[in-house]
């Protein structure tokens, strides 16, 4: 069993590994190549590029996605920029301390020889980027900008105003464009898949459902790349979009694909709060905010006053006052437990009372009104548009939102999964970010995975294993036809009484509650429960509309939230097990006096993997041991 | 040439552009030209006017009168053609449609461009038919030169309030069509700066009225007798 | 404080890309003002399915404005009557209670209805692929920083890049016209040294895909600039003309 576990990282120097790996996996001849297919599933960053390098390769590509263009991912929205060790600024960057601050910022949870590839492939990225037309930030000499972001001492973030991943998508969606027109990539936009199909051990297929005829199909293919995100939706409120989602991510688990660190999610700390139960997703605002702005709340609980009739001896800046080196810098996870103790307390701001203050008011004083613009105006721009407040005369109401799932499918070195031939690429694995991701690398690591990455690993697989040739006919393909067929008439026939919405949002509350910021072994019993509770009844309540030959959206989210139900309670499970606090994980059991995570390298220096054995109340536990040759582990500190 | 130009989207539009350019200056030159009517002298200005460009300038009246007629067919064709594609392009009209304003450019003018053009090429036959091919009336110039006394039809036309309110509207619509034409025809051949666009907008407004008011002075002050 | 609100919606009804359409009216007693247009249309349906009728389809996936999922024309205004914002960022707040809003999808020939408000725009993607891109494949770039491009110009090529390819271009513009999308991806890379060796032909295969696709020609109208949730210019427009006449006068 454990020998399933092989992560086949190469001998080696950390440096070397990976012109070691490229230099030692046998390769495809190109003829051959057009002869190999491979199914892409999702096209954002990861898949996009993925799929573009391939086809630019000469592989037969068939790309997958949910939304009506590939130019939709939900990539789009990432804001901030991307990573770089280019050493532009020459401010001392280099590729190991790229490495080492996102291993440091993982919480010393993640690989490190992963870790130092991505560090060492993003340059290339850039290259690569800038090459495609990507119009990256310049200076007036015509260079190219950098700013600084969280978790680093260097300017090493490269990014195109407020919309870095809509143009890095873009980039990479015109990039598989260019080989749709070249006839090496097939786009089946609008489709979802919904199982893997596995012929003697690998990875050979996929069942989709096309979202607008609702007709399923079969699809052949020589490997299979998963790429479709992370499942942070499982909260119900999240800064995904709202068709993210984890069901490929989890068909590929309940086929034999083991899934890693579930219980490791980002919760990034400015977002606009919840307004009402009707919401459906929250806005994330970037978080350079709080280079400017003050986070406060009032001290006295239950103080409704208007924040201006609250005077400065009655406000508690939290940050400044627990943390203050760092003071509002602190990194996302402290800012945002801290955000929850306050609310917790009964002195949150707002209708809800789930929020607190960012009070540009000070930096307006003494930088002027036009120097904040200047920096923010997009961004107060944006919070006026959506709580029709200007927060040049009132200060921002902010509150925690899940962002970003560190977890994922586990993959070897080369992104391979448990199933031989399904390989996992970008938010949907676990592999780089540990426990915590720092800003700027999401990006970083879907096109390090598409472009750099999975072109070596895949060609090493296919030139290597000799596959079968199968046909759509085969028993797999229709067994697992079969069980989307039922599992789709079963979702229909319940005809209960509460909507998919409702479940969905019941779901959410118990994760925000109780595998949310903070943990406890308590809450996380309860959720175990309450979760598979919650599932019987789905699965005997649920009220499905329409019909399953068109499109239907509802159907498509009946689909999704049944998946959730399951990884949900792996989530708590996971989060029960690991008896210690780490980046994103904190458990409240594992804390100094201070309030500060407190790590277990002895017992939890390893990546959970669980197996799926039919049922989530019985997943086994695997474990692959982290072992850190290059790096120190030391307790992150922000006092 | 022909199918390449009715097949781009970019070609048709730059063509509209340019033709519509040179019937904008060509009706400023007919409307100056007009003024010339307004000269205290009974009509000998005007008739002599008419008859440096009829008889002096030789050929080469002959083949500016083909160049406006391939303008003028060009710009209409190309017109009728978009308007046509336009229908094809939304088959099912909305039930609520409304401009957002702000940057739009949208005016009865815009979305009447069709209706006018249309109204004013068939207005250009029936201006042809009554002035170029109407009764032929002879007068001697001051310096002894027998020419066309167009002055005199002109006088006898106007004086009818069919035509003499009639050619006003139509003038009216010119202006209407060239309101939204000046500012597209210089959109059209990327000759509006961003940052000027709503200046430009005004200026070929400001002309387009200036053209048709120019015209219909004509008319007018005949019918009154004011000249 | 948040008030509740009566809303009265009309809305497009079509089962399918042949079935007739028609309006239906229909009223949700507790809208806020806090609500998103989307949200709107949510609870409207959370409503429909517990009467068990079916619920409006309709796009819709990031709800902050970026992706170009949505979009439905609201009392015949592309997104809505906020100036650059897309629907999902259309607040209730800008709405009365009892007032009736129309609801239609984006019409246009090169969109085909699909069901309810849901349309479908691979026409777009079909203009991406005959040109949209520059053509250098993975591995070929040189360093970043070899070209310096004068920020001005970067500016500018971000400009146009910002583009979310929603539609509302071709929905507003009385022609059906695609002129801004295709315009807006072409001047993105006009401003770029990048992909200049095939400026030309992309040009020209862009344009020639668009016309194909059924979109109507470019009136100069600029409703497209008014209701571009990223307000990009029509001087975009005007930049790709100059593009094609210098590609076909050489």
């Amino acid at each position: 069993m454990a020998s399933k576990l092989d992560a086949r990282i190469p001998a080696g120097p950390l440096k070397d590994k990976w012109d070691l790996y490229k230099n030692s996996i046998k390769l495809v001849n190109p003829a051959n190549k057009r002869k190999h297919t491979v199914l892409v599933v999702g096209t954002g960053l990861a898949g996009g590029s993925a799929a573009a390098a391939l086809g630019e390769l000469g592989y037969n590509v068939k790309a997958f996605c949910i939304q009506d263009s590939a130019r939709r991912a939900h990539s789009i929205a990432a804001q901030g920029g991307i990573n770089a060790a280019k050493n532009y600024p020459n401010d001392g960057d280099t590729i190991w301390r790229l490495f080492y601050d996102t291993i440091k910022g993982g919480d010393y949870r993640a690989r490190e020889a992963n870790v130092y590839r991505l560090a060492q492939v993003a340059n290339n990225i850039i290259d690569q980027c800038v090459a495609q037309g990507v119009p990256f930030a310049r200076e007036y000499g015509g260079l190219l900008d950098n700013r600084s972001f969280g978790g680093a001492q260097v300017s090493r973030t490269f990014y195109a105003r407020g919309q870095t991943g809509q143009q890095l998508l873009l980039g990479a969606y015109q990039a598989m464009m260019r080989q749709v027109s070249a006839g090496t990539v097939t786009m089946f936009p609008r489709t979802e898949m919904l199982d893997l199909v596995v012929i003697d051990g690998r990875a050979r297929g996929i069942i989709t459902r096309d979202l607008v005829t609702g007709k399923i199909e079969r699809h052949l293919g020589d490997a299979v790349l998963l790429a479709t995100g992370g499942y942070g939706n499982v909260y119900y409120l999240s800064t995904n979009a709202k068709n993210s989602n984890v069901t490929a991510a989890w068909r590929c688990h309940r086929r034999g694909a083991y899934f890693s660190n579930p219980c490791f999610t980002q919760i990034h700390p400015t977002c606009i709060p919840v307004s009402g139960d009707y919401q459906s997703k929250l806005t994330l605002m970037s978080e350079s905010l709080r280079n400017d702005g003050r986070v406060w709340v009032p001290k006295k609980p239950g103080d409704t006053r208007h924040p201006s009739q609250i005077p400065e001896g009655e406000r508690d800046y939290f940050l400044e006052r627990r943390y203050p080196s760092f003071g509002n810098l602190v990194p996302r996870d402290v800012a945002s437990r801290n955000a929850k103790y306050v609310c917790d307390e009964g002195r949150g701001v707002g209708e809800t009372q789930l929020a607190v203050y960012l009070d540009f008011a000070d930096s307006i004083r003494r930088l002027g009104r036009n120097k904040i613009e200047e920096r923010y105006g997009n961004l107060f721009e944006m919070y006026e548009r959506i709580t029709g407040e200007n927060p040049y005369e009132v200060p921002m109401r902010i509150y925690p939102a899940v962002h970003y799932t560190m977890g994922g499918l586990w993959v070897d070195y080369g992104l391979q999964s448990t199933i031989p031939g399904l390989f996992v690429l970008g938010e949907a694995n676990f592999s780089d970010h540990g426990a915590n991701r720092l800003g700027a690398s999401a990006l970083m690591q879907g096109l390090a995975d598409g472009y750099f990455v999975i072109p070596y690993s895949l060609g090493d697989y296919l030139g290597g294993t000799r596959i079968e040739a199968a046909s759509t006919d085969h028993d797999a393909f229709e067994a697992a036809e079969t069980d989307a067929r039922q599992r789709i008439g079963k979702l229909l026939s319940v005809k209960g009484s509460r909507t998919v919405t409702e479940f969905h949002r019941d779901l959410g509350r118990i994760m925000w509650d109780h595998v949310g910021m903070s943990r406890t072994k308590d809450g996380l019993e309860q959720a175990v429960d309450a979760i598979a509770a919650l599932r019987d009844e789905f699965w005997q309540n649920v009220l499905v509309p329409g019909e399953p030959t068109t499109y239907n959206k509802n159907l498509e989210f009946a689909g999704r939230i049944a998946d959730f139900l399951e990884l949900g309670e792996l989530m708590a499970r996971d989060a029960l097990m690991r008896e210690e606090s780490c980046g994103g994980h904190f458990r409240e059991e594992f804390q100094t006096e201070d309030g500060e995570a407190v790590r277990n390298d002895r017992d939890f220096t390893f990546v959970s993997a669980w197996e799926f054995t039919g049922d989530p109340r019985t997943s086994v536990l695997h474990k692959e041991t982290l072992e850190f040759e290059n790096v120190k582990l030391s307790t992150r500190s922000y006092a | 040439m022909l199918s390449r130009l009715y097949g781009s989207p970019v070609l048709k539009k730059v063509t509209t552009g340019l033709t519509g350019i040179f019937l904008t200056l060509f009706v400023l030159v007919h409307m100056t030209g007009n003024l010339a009517y307004f000269a205290d002298d009974t009509g000998e200005a005007y008739n002599a006017y008419s008859h440096f460009l009829t008889h002096e300038l030789g050929a080469l009246f002959y083949l500016i009168e083909i160049g406006l007629l391939a303008i003028f067919l060009l710009h209409a064709t190309i017109g009728i053609q978009i308007w046509l594609g336009k229908r094809a392009a939304r088959p099912e009209a909305y039930a609520v449609y409304r401009t957002a304003g702000g940057a739009s450019r949208q005016s009865l003018s815009s979305r009447s461009m069709i209706v006018t053009g249309v109204l004013l090429a068939v207005w250009t036959v029936f201006h042809l038919v009554t002035f170029k091919y109407g009764t032929y009336y002879e007068t001697t110039l001051a310096d002894g030169t027998v020419v066309r006394d167009i002055a005199r039809l002109v006088d006898e036309v106007f004086g009818n309030p069919m035509y003499a309110f009639g050619y006003p509207a139509m003038m009216l619509l010119l202006a209407v069509h060239l309101r939204h034409g000046v500012w597209s025809a210089l959109q059209s051949l990327g000759l509006v700066r961003p940052t000027a666009s709503a200046s430009t907008y005004l200026v070929g407004g400001l002309l387009g009225l200036a053209i048709g008011v120019g015209f219909l002075l004509l008319p007018i002050a005949i019918y009154f007798q004011w000249a | 404080m948040s008030h509740s609100m009566r809303i009265h919606l009309k809305v497009w009804r079509q089962a399918g890309p042949n079935a007739p359409g028609r309006f239906e009216s229909y009223t949700v007693e507790n809208a806020n003002e806090h609500m998103s247009f989307l949200e709107l249309l949510d609870v409207l349906n959370e409503q429909l399915i517990k009467e068990g009728k079916e619920p409006v389809e309709f796009d819709h996936d990031c709800r902050e404005g970026i992706c170009g999922s949505c979009g439905v024309v609201v009392d015949g205004v592309a997104h809505g009557p906020q100036p650059r914002t897309a629907v999902c960022q259309l607040h209730m707040r800008h709405y009365k209670s009892g007032d009736t809003i129309t609801v239609e999808p984006w019409r246009a020939k090169a969109f085909p209805a699909i069901r309810d408000l849901v349309v479908d725009r691979s026409a777009f993607d079909r203009i991406m692929a005959a040109g949209g891109y520059v053509s250098v494949s993975t591995g070929n770039a040189p360093d970043a920083n070899a070209i310096p491009i004068s920020k001005v110009d970067a500016d500018l090529a971000m400009d146009y890049a910002s583009c979310i390819g929603c539609g509302a271009c071709v929905a507003a513009c009385p022609n059906a016209s695609a002129s801004l999308f295709t315009a807006a991806k072409i001047s993105h890379l006009a401003k770029l040294p990048q992909g200049s060796p095939e400026r030309k032909m992309r040009v020209r295969n862009m344009v020639e895909q668009m016309r194909k696709e059924g979109f109507g020609d470019c009136s100069n109208h600029a409703e497209c600039e008014a209701v571009c949730p990223k307000g990009i210019s029509i001087s975009a427009i005007a930049l790709m003309r100059r593009e094609y006449l210098k590609a076909a006068t050489s």
